[in-house]
């Protein structure tokens, strides 16, 4: 039961990865592009440590760190880039 | 270890650093390189070498890009000389109408275009006046010098080229010889310990 | 789970794809934090498939500090591009 959990957890992180990577290929503005890419991609890592923390309960410490790292430093790395992106094109 | 994900794996890094070696910007290289940092880190790890994978991604993705990033910014630089007297007009660079109506600063935008396109950063440097400008070319603390040409000069030759526009860089020379296309300057070629022109 | 780890390494492929291709430096980046966060959790998959606790810990260091990097080397090519 829980091993069915953790591949379903998995495997959707697997599909936000794929959904939040294929608007990178089109022809969009970078912001539209960082948005997609920090809300599928943050949402697809989570859920994929999380499935693996179903997997392995022992190694829950370091899972979790890992989980809140991800959280925390992708959301500020989208602040920065949006941030650097746009006053950059602002001074052209 | 006989797994196959393995092979595909690896297969990434060769492919990131044939990336990297095609790569001509120096800009876009950087972050090509740090690509290349993250994959050979993902590598290593997947070989089993997790203290190599740290070490890959500690320095080789932040210590070395934040270096090369320095040495590319400080050292991929064309220093243009110029008399402060010029510079006003050149700050208003960003008002369109201005630039029409003031040749001199639609010289210093064709020098930084042909600049650019060699990946060059162009920095303006002020000097009072043309004697100090001269000395600075001389002991190379700037590349070019532009200066407005004196009227005696000018009544010798034909009027269309009121700037002189002076280097002591062979390549420099080469390079703006055949890509700048104002014509209100002239290119000459000095070397730089005699002093003399050619 | 080789499956997983193949359908990860396919959508790492796109985002290098999408370097080789686009010309914009932004864009670049973006291509960048994609991957850099792809590949940590990469190896935490990979620490757990094998049960090695050693790469599982490499795994997140990189995760918490490689983002550090991305940050720096914005600001560096934001200042570039000012100048």
């Amino acid at each position: 039961m829980i091993d069915i959990l953790s591949y379903t957890c998995i495997g959707l992180g697997i599909i936000f990865w794929f959904w939040g990577t294929f608007p990178l290929i089109g022809k969009r503005s970078v912001l539209f592009k960082l948005h997609s890419l920090s809300v599928a991609d943050t949402l697809g890592s989570m859920s994929i440590i999380f499935g693996l923390l179903l997997k392995i309960p022992s190694e829950w410490s370091l899972l979790v760190l890992a989980l809140i790292s991800l959280a925390i430093w992708n959301t500020v790395l989208g602040y920065v880039l949006a941030y650097c992106s746009s006053g950059g094109e602002d001074e052209r | 270890m006989n797994d196959s994900y393995v092979y595909i794996i690896i297969a990434l890094l060769p492919l990131s650093a044939l990336m990297l070696m095609v790569q001509v910007n120096p800009y876009h290289a950087l972050v090509i390189r740090g690509i290349l940092g993250a994959v050979a880190a993902l590598v290593y790890a997947v070989l089993g070498a997790a203290d190599v994978a740290l070490t890959e991604a500690l320095v080789g993705t932040m210590l070395a890009i934040t270096l090369s990033a320095v040495a590319v910014r400080s050292s991929l630089v064309m220093r243009l000389g110029i008399l402060e007297d010029g510079l006003p007009n050149v700050e208003d660079e960003s008002k369109t109408e201005r630039e029409q109506d003031c040749p001199f600063a639609h010289l210093i935008a064709d020098l930084r275009a042909s600049a650019n396109k060699h990946h060059l950063r162009l920095e303006l440097v002020p000097y009072a006046d043309p004697q100090s400008l001269q000395r600075a070319l001389i002991e190379k603390e700037v590349h070019v010098t532009c200066v407005q040409r004196s009227p005696h000069q000018e009544s010798e030759s034909e009027d269309v080229q009121p700037y002189q526009t002076t280097t002591r860089v062979r390549r420099l020379y080469e390079i703006l010889q055949t890509e700048l296309s104002s014509p209100t300057t002239r290119l000459t070629y000095m070397t730089a310990p005699s002093g003399e022109k050619h | 789970m080789n499956w997983i780890l193949i359908a990860m390494v396919l959508a790492l492929l796109i985002p290098i794809y999408e370097v080789w291709k686009d010309e914009n430096i932004w864009q670049k980046m973006l291509a960048f934090a994609s991957i850099a966060s792809k590949t940590s959790v990469m190896i935490l998959v990979v620490s757990v498939l094998r049960d090695d606790w050693m790469i599982g810990v490499v795994g997140v260091i990189i995760l918490s500090v490689g983002n550090a990097g991305l940050m720096l080397l914005a600001h560096v090519i934001k200042r570039m591009n000012t100048l």
